[in-house]
């Protein structure tokens, strides 16, 4: 598969310190990759050495078949970048700032293409809207329609739900995988696993500047197990653990400060761990659910591989 | 494609600027505010209320008086005083000084003999003194000469250099114009381009094919128009508030809005440097009437020395006063030509432009 963007032993510092370390990745054409990590990771500078905002410090970027750093505006013209702060013009209109993209990439047929646009990205009664009265989410699906204006090979979006709502949120990711569906490579800066999920082909995970992994974000979740919170007092917890500890499909169990979680290789384990718990003490409550990114990383940093 | 970014980015700054016309109206207030400013400046103390009590009434105290009156001075004088009114109103701060004719004094003076004039003086401000110190001999003078002392043997013999006189807020009033041309053009076209950095748009326009430097251009060509807007009021203000007539009217215009360019330049200039609307407004503001001041508003700047005046050719305000002065006035108060003030200015554009092409890239990459 074709390589949009390739990463190779890139080091980025400001100063003596160190924002990222030896980062190699590559990433492909017409798939959604993630950049999943915690504030701080690297996330965002990642994104800036590829839209060039940033130079990298050493190693080597190659975007579109050309090494960057580049001063050309051809190149910068196939990319598309939406900012975390959206970087919209306020006090101009929905329609206002969309026309004033297209003359920055010199568009034809201007009023056809940001109608277009509106339309797919179901902004059209917002169109002579002034930006500032606009939502969150809504400011955020105008950065998206102007990122994508014209129609770039690369779309990077930096925290594509940050601040909006649930059903924004669902939005956009439509949104996205529609842009995907039309053969477009995306990057997504997140902090959230289950935009990773519902989103990426593809996620690099970031931990303070270092490329942790690369995988499917499903592989990811597996990797780190499927989690029962259950709900016990402490001694019924520290019980619980001492049985569940070295059963097969276990892959740890933690106390927590409402009893503990018991993470499982497996979905289909639930109910024979739920028979064990029950059998052998009182409960209060359990709920299944999938890791959180903090629990991905502990797996990952547990075990300290390479996945695949 | 170049215009097309040009004209986008001058269409969004006029469109974000007549949305907010409370902004517009107070540039326009500005423009104006200035000329006020300085006609104070020039006219304070000019009529310096100054109780004039005449003990003698005679002729000769009469025909005093009318010296006293043509004498140049800033001083106006009142008449309706007896000396311990006045003396209590000096002391208030209604009157800065207090002349008296005593009685006998057409007698004395018919007599030949001297007569002493009385003279109270608040001098809280030296500067009013020394006017009444420089008016009453001038007075004393012309008293004389026109009663034909003998003693008297020595007169001016003017010879004016230029064909007519200027009124002395005439001359700043006029170079106000520039000065409100720096502020006005220098703060709007420093905000907008600022402001590009404080809503990190400035990001979007470096990811963009085109250099981020013609879509400020793009605004600073918005920003001279509403600055236009803003001077047309202060020069129609000045016509006819203060009776300006302009000898060469054509010229006039021509420098102001070469000024309004220029200063949108050096006010680009100051936002990329300095990425943030408030200090670049406070920083044109700060310097504007120091630079002013500077660059020759009250006369032409080499009479205050050549260190000053050297120092002036650092300033665009010097060039831009010497045209104004010659397009309004006639006046050259500048040893440099026209054309070269002109070329001065052109070199002040060219490097507000180089500043704002090197540090583009450079602050926003930062």
């Amino acid at each position: 598969m074709e390589i949009t963007v390739a990463f190779n032993k890139v080091d980025y510092k400001i100063g003596t310190t160190t924002i990222l370390n030896n980062i190699s990745l590559d990433i492909k054409a017409g798939e959604i990759t993630g950049f999943l990590g915690l504030n701080g990771a690297g996330k965002s500078t990642l994104l800036s050495l590829i839209n060039g905002l940033r130079n990298q410090t050493s190693g080597k970027i190659t975007l579109l078949g050309t090494e960057l750093p580049s001063d050309d505006g051809r190149l910068r013209s196939k990319i598309g970048v939406v900012f975390q702060e959206t970087a919209l013009y306020e006090e101009l209109t929905t329609f206002e700032n969309l026309e004033f993209a297209a003359a920055l990439y010199n568009l034809e047929n201007t009023k056809e293409r940001i109608t277009e646009v509106l339309e797919l990205l179901k902004l059209m009664d917002r169109k002579n809207q002034i930006v500032k009265t606009l939502s969150g989410g809504l400011k955020r699906r105008v950065a998206i329609a102007r990122g994508f204006l014209h129609d770039p090979q690369l779309l990077i979006i930096d925290e594509p739900t940050l601040g909006v709502d649930v059903e924004a949120r669902h939005a956009i990711w439509s949104h996205l995988r529609l842009l995907k569906s039309q053969g477009r490579t995306i990057i997504v800066a997140t902090n959230y696993l289950d935009e990773a999920q519902a989103l990426c082909d593809m996620v690099a995970v970031l931990h303070k500047g270092r490329l942790l992994t690369t995988a499917s974000p499903d592989y990811l979740v597996s990797r780190a197990g499927y989690c029962l919170d259950v709900e016990c007092d402490a001694e019924a917890g520290e019980k619980f653990i001492d049985i569940l500890s070295g059963k097969k499909g276990v892959l740890r169990a933690d106390t927590t400060p409402s009893g503990l979680s018991i993470f499982l290789k497996d979905r289909t384990l639930k109910k024979q761990m739920l028979d064990i718990i029950v059998g052998t003490g009182k409960i209060n409550g359990f709920r299944f659910r999938s890791p959180d990114l903090a629990e991905v990383f502990k797996s990952l940093q547990e075990k300290n591989d390479h996945v695949p | 494609m170049f215009l097309r970014v040009l004209s986008a980015s001058f269409r969004a700054e006029i469109i974000k600027l007549f949305r907010s016309p409370f902004l517009i109206a107070l540039v326009m207030v500005q423009a104006v505010t200035f000329l006020f400013l300085v006609t104070l400046f020039g006219l304070t103390g000019a009529f310096a209320p100054t109780a004039l009590i005449d003990y003698d009434k005679g002729p000769l105290a009469k025909e005093f008086v009318k010296n006293l009156e043509n004498a140049h001075h800033s001083f106006s004088l009142m008449f309706n005083y007896d000396y311990k009114k006045a003396l209590e109103e000096i002391r208030h701060g209604n009157l800065v000084a207090i002349i008296m004719i005593p009685q006998g004094f057409s007698k004395a003076i018919a007599a030949s003999r001297t007569a002493p004039i009385g003279v109270v003086i608040d001098n809280i401000d030296t500067d009013m003194s020394m006017d009444i110190q420089r008016a009453l001999p001038s007075a004393i003078t012309d008293f004389g000469r026109n009663q034909g002392f003998k003693e008297i043997r020595v007169e001016s013999a003017e010879k004016d250099l230029i064909d007519h006189d200027t009124d002395f807020v005439t001359y700043m009033v006029v170079s106000a114009l520039v000065l409100a041309a720096l502020v006005i053009s220098g703060i709007l076209s420093g905000v907008a381009v600022a402001s590009e950095f404080e809503s990190k748009t400035v990001e979007f326009l470096a990811v963009s094919p085109i250099h981020p430097l013609v879509v400020f251009i793009g605004r600073v060509l918005a920003a001279n128009i509403v600055s236009v807007i803003g001077l047309t009021v202060a020069v129609a203000v000045g016509l006819i508030g203060w009776g300006i007539k302009p000898l060469y009217p054509l010229q006039m215009a021509g420098v102001l809005l070469v000024s309004v360019f220029i200063f949108g330049l050096v006010g680009m200039a100051l936002g990329v440097s300095m990425k943030k609307a408030f200090p670049v407004a406070s920083f044109i503001f700060g310097v504007a009437l120091p630079l002013y001041l500077f660059s020759g508003t009250y006369e032409p700047e080499r009479f205050d020395g050549n260190l000053l005046w050297a120092m002036a050719h650092f300033t665009p305000l010097y060039y831009a006063v010497g045209i104004i002065e010659h397009a309004v006035l006639g006046l050259k108060v500048t040893p440099e030509s026209v054309t070269v003030n002109y070329l001065a200015l052109a070199g002040w554009a060219l490097l507000a432009l180089y500043v704002s092409w090197r540090l583009t890239r450079k602050n926003i990459l930062s």
